[in-house]
C-alpha cells in the first residue's frame, strides 16, 4: 500500500525522527525546563524571605530569654518593684498638675482674673501639690541607691560573659596561652545580691513613712478656688487611697522574690508579643515588646482606611456606574498617576506641608468639636493616616472598580427592567454583587498601608509608646511608632547579631506573616465570590 | 393638578433629588481624591521649580543638576548676609583670612546639587529592571505557554500573588540578610538590584502574562500546524507581538522600583558618597559599591536636617526632580498602553 | 448505535497492510481504527473506524458537537495542545505509521499534515513572510527558492494575481476570503501530504466561499484533503466521500453522492434533508 499511495516527493511518511538529546532531554524540553525554573523563582524568593527572616531573627528568642534571666538574677526585677511604686506616684502628681492647669484656665477664662491673681488664688493648692510630690523623695533616694547596685552587678555579669566569649574565640584560634590569661571572675549572684536584699527593712521603713505622710496629706486637702473641679479632687483622693492599698502587696512581692526562680521559655515569646515596652539602648533594662509598634501600625492603617475606603469605593462606584465615558477616560489615568507617587515624596509633603496645615486647622476655634482638636504635635497618627490614604485610594479604587466591572450586565438590565432607578440598581444589585470583590480590595489596601514605610517613618511622630486610649477618638492626634518605621530607623544603627538586631528581624517576620494573612483573606473572599456568581 | 397628566411623568416628591444628591456625593469623593493628588503634585512642582529653574538663561539650575551635595554656610560678611557652599566657602576663607573666625550657620547637603543621586537612581532602575524582566518574562512564558493546570502551577501562582503583597521593608530586610550579609556583597549596587528585582517580579510576571494572553490562539495553532516546535512558535510568533505590551506594562514596574526607598535603605544606598559610580579602580568594583539614590536622599534631607528657608530649596528641589522622573515614567506607561490598545486589534 | 452500512463493514476489515477496501477502489492514506477519544471525563469520540483515501476530498459533516472537528484535530495531533485530552483506545495510522506511537515526532507529523483553521489566522507579518514561515522553520533561507515557493503556493491558492504587487504588505490587510486563501497557501508551501480544513468557509461570505471551494477542487489532484463543514451543500459540492457523525459516533461513511441521494441510515437522511442539526 505504501508504494501505491506515497506521493512522489516523499517516498516514506517519515514522521519518526530522533531529535538531539542531552541528558535525555530534547532542545525543546530544555527550554521548557529553563522557563519552568524561572517560574519557580517566585516560590524560591518567598521561601528565601522566610528562611532569612528566620535565620537572622530566630536567635532573638534565646537571647531575649538570657536578657530576662539577667534581669532577674542581677536584681533589676527586685528594684523595679520600687520603681513601679515611685512611677505610680509620679502619675498621681501629674494628675494633680493637670487639675491645676484646668483651674488656672477656669480662673483666667471664665472669671477673667489676671494671671497673677489666679496664681495667688492657687497658692494653697500649690503648697499641697508640692508636699504631695515631695513625699516620695526618700523612697526615690533609696531606689537610686539600689539601682546603682543592681546595674553594677549587671555590668559585672556582662563583662564576664564578654570574657568567656573572648576566651572561647582564643581557644578556637588555638591560642591556649592567651586564653588562660583571660581572667574570668565568676559572678556569684547569691552573695552579690545580699546587700540588695538587706535593704528590705530599710525599704519597709521608708515605704511606711511615705504612706503615713500621704494619709495625713489626704486629710488636709486644700479648698479649690473653682468648685467645678471638686469631683476631680475626689477622684485624686480615691486614686491615692487605691495606690496606698497596693503597698502591702508590693512588700509581699519583694519578700517572696527569688533571684533563682527560672525564666520559663514561653516568657520570651510572651514578653515579645505582649510586651508593652520597646526600649532599647537603655542604661537599665532593654525591653522588646512589639505591642506599641503593632498598635501604632494598626492605628495609622485604620485612620488611613477610614479616609480611603469611602473615597476609594465611592470613586470606583462613580467612575464605573455614574460617570460619562469621557469622565472615565480622564479620571482613571489620573488616579493611576496618583498611585505612582513615591511614598517618600508623600512623606516629605507631610513633613513640609500637611503636618503644619493640619495642626493649624486643629487650632481653628470652630473646629474644636472634632475629637482631639486642638493638638500640638505636628507629626502624629492623623498626619500619617491622611497620607497613607493617598496611597491606599488608588489600590482600593482600581480593585473595587474591577470588581464592579465584573458584575454581569444582565443583573443591571434585569434590575432596570423591573423599574428600579439607577441609584437603586447600584445600591441593591451592583454593590452587593461585587461586595466580596470590594472587601478584598479594601483588604489589599490595608496590606499596602500596613507595609508602607517611608510615610510613617517621616510623619507618624516616632514616639514608642502605646497611645492613650482613654480619651476616645482623640487618640489619633498622638504620635506613635510603627513596625515598618522601627525597622527602617534602627536597622542601620544596630550591631549585627546583637539581640536588638535580631529583634528587628522578628518584627520583620511579624510584618511578613501579617501581610501573608491579609493576602490570604483577600484571596479567600474573592474565591468565594467567584463561586457565588457562577 | 399637574399639567402633565400621563402616567409616565416623573413621580412627585424628592426621590429624584435624593438620587441626584447621592450621585453628587460620589462625584465629590472622586474629585476630592483628584484634588488631593493635584495638591501634592502642584505644591512640590511649584516650590521645587524655584530650585530647578532660573529666571535668566539657561533657565535651568545646572549646578543643582550636575553637582554633588555639599554643606551650606551662612554668615554675615561686611554687613551683608552671604550663603556659600562648602568649597566656595573654603576658597573664600583663603582669600579673606579674617573670614575664618566669622560665625557661621551651617546645614549639611543644603548646597550643591543632586547629580550623584540621579546617577544612582538610574543605575538602580536599569539593573533591577533588567534582572526582573529576564526572570519575569521567562516565568510568564512558562505559565502562559507551557504550563498545564495542576497543583504545581497553582502553587506558583499563589506564591506570585503573595509575593506581591509582601511589604517593601521586608524585602529590604531580606536583601540585607541574604545579599549584604550572607553573600557578603555589603551595601552594593548588586544587592540593591536583586532586592528591587525580586520586589517588582510579581508586577512584571503579571504584566507579561497579560500581554502573552492577548496574542490570539490562532497564531500559535497556525504556527504549530506548519510544523514549528513550541519554542519556534513562541520565539517567532508570540513573543514579538507580546513584547511591546510587556515593555509598556513593565514601565509601571519601573516607576515602582524608582520610587521605593525602604528596600534600598540597607542594601544599596549611601547617605553621601563623594565618588561617582564609574570612578572605580577595577571593573568588578563597579557592582560592589553603594550609590546615592534620589528617594533615599529625600528621606535624608527631610528627616535629618531642620526645615527652614535655606534647606527648603534642596528638599523641594530633590522632591521635584524625583517626582518629575517618576511621573514621566508613569505617564509614558499610561499613554503607551492606551496607544497600544488601539493599535493591535486582531 | 453504529449502523453497520456495507461501507463501514468494509473499512473495518481494512487492515493497514492489506489491500484497500474494494468499494473505495483507491489507496487508503489515513486509517482510523476503533478510536475512542476523551476530553477529561467526557467522551468525544466513540469507536470511530474510518479509512480515508489519498488524493480525494473527504468531508466530515454532522451537527455541532458531534466530534467531527475533534477527529480532524486528532489527525495532526493538535489536540495535544488541549489539556486533559487523550486517545483512549484504537489507532490512527497514516501511511501505516501509528501517529500516536511514542517515537513519532509531532513536529515532523505536522509538517506532513497541514491544517487550515475555521478562523483565518494569518500572522501579522507580510504575505511573503507568512508563506515562507514554514520553510524558514526548516532552515531554508535560499532567497531564490523561497521566491519560487511563494509564487507557486500563491498560484496554487489562486491568490497570486491578487497580491503579487504587494507581497511585502501585511497579511492582515487582506479581505477575509483572501486571508483564508493565504492560510491555505501557507499550508501548501511546506508540501504536506494531507491538508486538514476545519470549517474553512464558515466565516466567509458566499463569493469568498465559492473561491475557496474552487481552490479545493484544484488542490485535490495534489493533496489529500479532509474538510470539516457544517454546510451540507458545501460537502455535496466539493467532496468525493462524506462521513456523517452524530453524538461522537460515525453514523455513515460513503461516496458523497450516495450520502445525499440515497443515505443508508435514517438519521443521515434526517440530517441531510434538514430535519435536524
Amino acid at each position: 500500500m505504501i508504494e501505491t499511495s506515497s506521493p512522489p516527493v516523499a517516498p516514506v511518511f517519515a514522521v519518526k525522527k530522533r531529535r538531539l538529546r542531552f541528558l535525555g532531554l530534547t532542545v525543546d524540553d530544555t527550554i521548557r525546563a529553563f522557563f519552568g525554573g524561572n517560574a519557580l523563582v517566585a516560590v524560591i524568593v518567598l521561601a528565601l524571605i522566610t528562611v532569612f527572616l528566620f535565620r537572622e531573627g530566630f536567635g532573638f528568642f534565646a537571647q531575649n530569654r538570657t536578657n530576662l534571666e539577667v534581669y532577674r538574677r542581677a536584681g533589676l526585677e527586685y528594684v523595679d518593684f520600687i520603681r513601679r511604686q515611685t512611677d505610680d506616684h509620679t502619675a498621681l502628681t501629674r494628675y494633680l498638675s493637670d487639675v491645676r492647669l484646668r483651674q488656672l484656665k477656669l480662673l483666667t477664662e471664665q472669671e477673667k482674673k489676671s494671671l497673677d491673681e489666679a496664681n495667688a488664688a492657687l497658692a494653697p493648692f500649690d503648697a499641697f501639690a508640692e508636699q504631695f510630690s515631695a513625699t516620695v523623695d526618700p523612697l526615690r533616694a533609696l531606689m537610686a541607691e539600689l539601682t546603682e547596685q543592681a546595674t553594677a552587678l549587671k555590668t559585672k555579669f556582662a563583662v564576664t560573659e564578654d570574657r568567656k566569649v573572648e576566651r572561647h574565640q582564643l581557644l578556637a584560634e588555638g591560642k591556649t596561652a592567651e586564653a588562660t590569661a583571660v581572667k574570668i571572675d565568676a559572678v556569684d549572684f547569691a552573695t552579690e545580691l545580699l546587700p540588695l536584699r538587706a535593704a528590705l527593712p530599710a525599704y519597709k521603713e521608708t515605704s511606711r513613712e511615705f504612706s503615713r505622710k500621704l494619709v495625713t496629706l489626704l486629710d488636709a486637702t486644700p479648698v479649690l478656688p473653682a468648685a467645678e473641679l471638686l469631683p476631680r479632687m475626689e477622684r485624686l483622693k480615691q486614686l491615692t487611697r487605691d495606690y496606698l492599698a497596693g503597698f502591702p502587696a508590693i512588700e509581699q512581692a519583694m519578700e517572696a522574690w527569688d533571684y533563682k526562680e527560672p525564666v520559663p521559655a514561653w516568657q520570651t515569646f510572651t514578653s515579645f508579643l505582649f510586651g508593652r515596652q520597646w526600649l532599647t539602648a537603655s542604661f537599665w533594662q532593654d525591653w522588646y515588646g512589639i505591642l506599641p509598634l503593632l498598635i501604632g501600625s494598626l492605628l495609622v492603617s485604620l485612620v488611613a482606611l477610614a479616609f480611603a475606603v469611602p473615597l476609594g469605593v465611592g470613586a470606583a462606584i462613580y467612575v464605573n456606574q455614574i460617570a460619562s465615558v469621557r469622565e472615565q477616560k480622564l479620571i482613571k489615568p489620573c488616579i493611576e498617576f496618583i498611585s505612582a507617587f513615591p511614598s517618600v515624596v508623600l512623606g516629605f509633603f507631610g513633613i513640609a506641608v500637611l503636618g503644619q496645615a493640619l495642626r493649624a486647622a486643629s487650632q481653628i476655634s470652630w473646629l474644636s468639636w472634632v475629637p482631639g482638636f486642638p493638638y500640638s504635635e505636628r507629626l502624629n497618627i492623623l498626619t500619617a493616616g491622611c497620607l497613607l490614604a493617598v496611597i491606599a485610594v488608588p489600590t482600593i479604587f482600581t480593585l473595587a472598580e474591577d470588581a464592579l466591572n465584573n458584575v454581569p450586565r444582565a443583573f443591571k438590565e434585569a434590575s432596570y427592567a423591573l423599574g428600579a432607578s439607577r441609584l437603586q440598581t447600584i445600591l441593591r444589585i451592583i454593590v452587593p454583587a461585587s461586595l466580596s470583590g470590594i472587601i478584598s480590595a479594601v483588604l489589599l489596601g490595608l496590606g499596602r498601608v500596613v507595609g508602607e514605610t517611608m510615610v510613617v517613618l517621616l510623619c507618624a511622630g516616632n514616639r514608642i509608646a502605646i497611645p492613650d486610649f482613654t480619651q476616645g477618638l482623640s487618640v489619633v492626634t498622638e504620635p506613635v511608632h510603627t513596625m515598618t518605621g522601627i525597622i527602617a530607623q534602627e536597622m542601620g544603627e544596630v550591631v549585627r547579631g546583637s539581640i536588638h538586631y535580631r529583634a528587628l528581624f522578628v518584627v520583620g517576620l511579624v510584618l511578613f506573616v501579617l501581610s501573608l494573612l491579609i493576602n490570604f483573606l483577600a484571596q479567600k473572599i474573592v474565591r468565594r465570590y467567584r463561586i457565588s456568581i457562577g | 393638578m399637574s399639567t402633565v397628566s400621563h402616567i409616565f411623568r416623573t413621580p412627585p416628591g424628592g426621590v429624584r433629588r435624593g438620587e441626584r444628591m447621592v450621585f453628587w456625593l460620589f462625584r465629590g469623593a472622586t474629585y476630592f481624591v483628584l484634588l488631593c493628588g493635584a495638591t501634592v503634585f502642584l505644591n512640590i512642582v511649584i516650590k521645587g521649580s524655584h530650585t530647578v529653574f532660573k529666571a535668566e538663561a539657561p533657565f535651568i539650575n545646572t549646578t543643582f543638576l550636575t553637582q554633588a551635595p555639599e554643606s551650606l554656610y551662612i554668615f554675615e560678611w561686611e554687613g551683608k548676609k552671604r550663603e556659600m557652599g562648602d568649597r566656595e566657602f573654603r576658597a573664600f576663607k583663603e582669600q579673606n583670612p579674617a573670614a575664618a573666625k566669622v560665625e557661621t550657620e551651617s546645614y549639611v547637603y543644603s548646597a550643591g546639587g543632586i547629580w550623584p543621586c540621579i546617577v544612582g537612581t538610574v543605575l538602580l532602575v536599569v539593573g533591577s529592571m533588567t534582572i526582573a524582566l529576564a526572570l519575569g518574562v521567562s516565568a510568564a512564558i512558562y505559565l502562559n505557554e507551557y504550563a498545564r493546570d495542576g497543583a504545581f502551577i497553582r502553587f506558583v501562582r499563589l506564591a506570585i500573588l503573595n509575593l506581591a503583597g509582601v511589604p517593601s521593608i521586608v524585602f529590604g530586610l531580606f536583601g540585607f540578610g541574604m545579599f549584604v550579609i550572607y553573600f557578603g556583597w555589603n551595601v552594593s549596587l548588586l544587592a540593591g538590584w536583586f532586592t528591587l528585582a525580586f520586589m517588582v517580579l510579581p508586577v512584571v510576571i503579571t504584566a507579561s502574562e497579560e500581554s502573552l494572553k492577548s496574542v490570539p490562539k490562532g497564531f500559535r495553532e497556525g504556527s504549530l500546524a506548519l510544523g514549528a516546535t513550541k519554542w519556534q512558535t513562541i520565539r517567532k510568533n508570540v513573543l514579538p507581538y507580546a513584547l511591546p505590551g510587556i515593555l509598556t506594562s513593565s514601565i509601571l514596574g519601573i516607576a515602582r522600583v524608582a520610587g521605593e526607598t525602604a528596600p534600598i535603605m540597607f542594601t544599596a544606598a549611601y547617605v553621601v558618597r563623594d565618588k561617582l559610580p564609574w570612578d572605580v579602580e577595577k571593573f568588578g568594583d563597579f557592582f560592589f559599591q553603594g550609590v546615592m539614590a534620589l528617594p533615599y536622599h529625600i528621606y535624608v534631607v527631610s528627616s535629618k536636617i531642620p526645615q527652614n528657608d535655606y534647606t527648603e530649596r534642596v528638599q523641594y528641589g530633590t522632591a521635584f526632580v524625583f517626582l518629575l522622573l517618576v511621573a514621566l515614567i508613569a505617564t509614558a506607561s499610561i499613554v503607551l498602553r492606551s496607544r497600544l490598545r488601539n493599535r493591535y486589534k486582531w | 448505535m453504529v449502523i453497520a452500512t456495507p461501507e463501514i463493514m468494509e473499512t473495518r476489515r481494512a487492515a493497514p497492510a492489506s489491500a484497500s477496501p474494494p468499494s473505495a477502489g483507491k489507496d487508503t492514506i489515513v486509517d482510523i481504527d476503533h478510536v475512542d477519544f476523551f476530553y477529561g471525563a467526557t467522551q468525544a469520540l466513540n469507536d470511530i473506524t474510518l479509512a480515508i483515501e489519498a488524493k480525494k476530498v473527504t468531508a466530515f459533516i454532522g451537527p455541532s458537537g458531534c466530534g467531527k472537528s475533534t477527529l480532524l484535530r486528532c489527525l495532526n495531533r493538535m489536540n495535544d495542545l488541549i489539556e486533559g485530552t487523550r486517545v483512549a483506545r484504537g489507532t490512527i495510522k497514516i501511511h501505516g505509521v501509528d501517529i500516536y506511537e511514542p517515537d513519532v515526532d509531532v513536529i515532523e507529523l505536522r509538517k506532513r499534515v497541514g491544517m487550515v483553521f475555521q478562523k483565518s489566522n494569518p500572522f501579522p507579518k507580510s504575505i511573503y513572510e507568512n508563506i515562507t514561515y514554514g520553510l524558514r522553520l526548516q532552515g531554508r533561507s535560499d532567497k531564490a527558492k523561497l521566491d519560487e515557493v511563494v509564487e507557486k503556493s500563491l498560484r496554487g491558492a489562486a491568490l497570486w494575481d491578487e497580491v503579487k504587487d504587494r507581497l511585502h504588505a501585511s497579511g492582515l490587510g487582506l479581505s477575509g476570503g483572501q486571508q483564508q486563501r493565504l492560510c491555505i497557501a501557507r499550508a501548501i508551501a511546506v508540501e504536506p501530504q494531507i491538508i486538514l480544513m476545519d470549517e474553512p468557509c464558515s466565516a466567509l461570505d458566499p463569493v469568498a466561499t465559492a473561491k475557496v471551494e474552487e481552490l479545493i477542487q484544484e488542490l485535490r489532484s495534489r493533496f489529500t484533503i479532509i474538510i470539516v463543514t457544517h454546510n451540507m451543500q458545501q460537502a455535496a459540492r466539493c467532496s468525493d466521500r462524506t462521513a456523517f457523525f452524530y453524538l461522537g459516533r460515525l453514523i455513515e461513511y460513503a461516496d458523497t453522492r450516495n450520502i445525499f441521494t440515497n443515505p443508508a441510515n435514517p438519521q443521515t437522511e434526517a440530517y441531510v434533508s434538514g430535519r435536524f442539526g
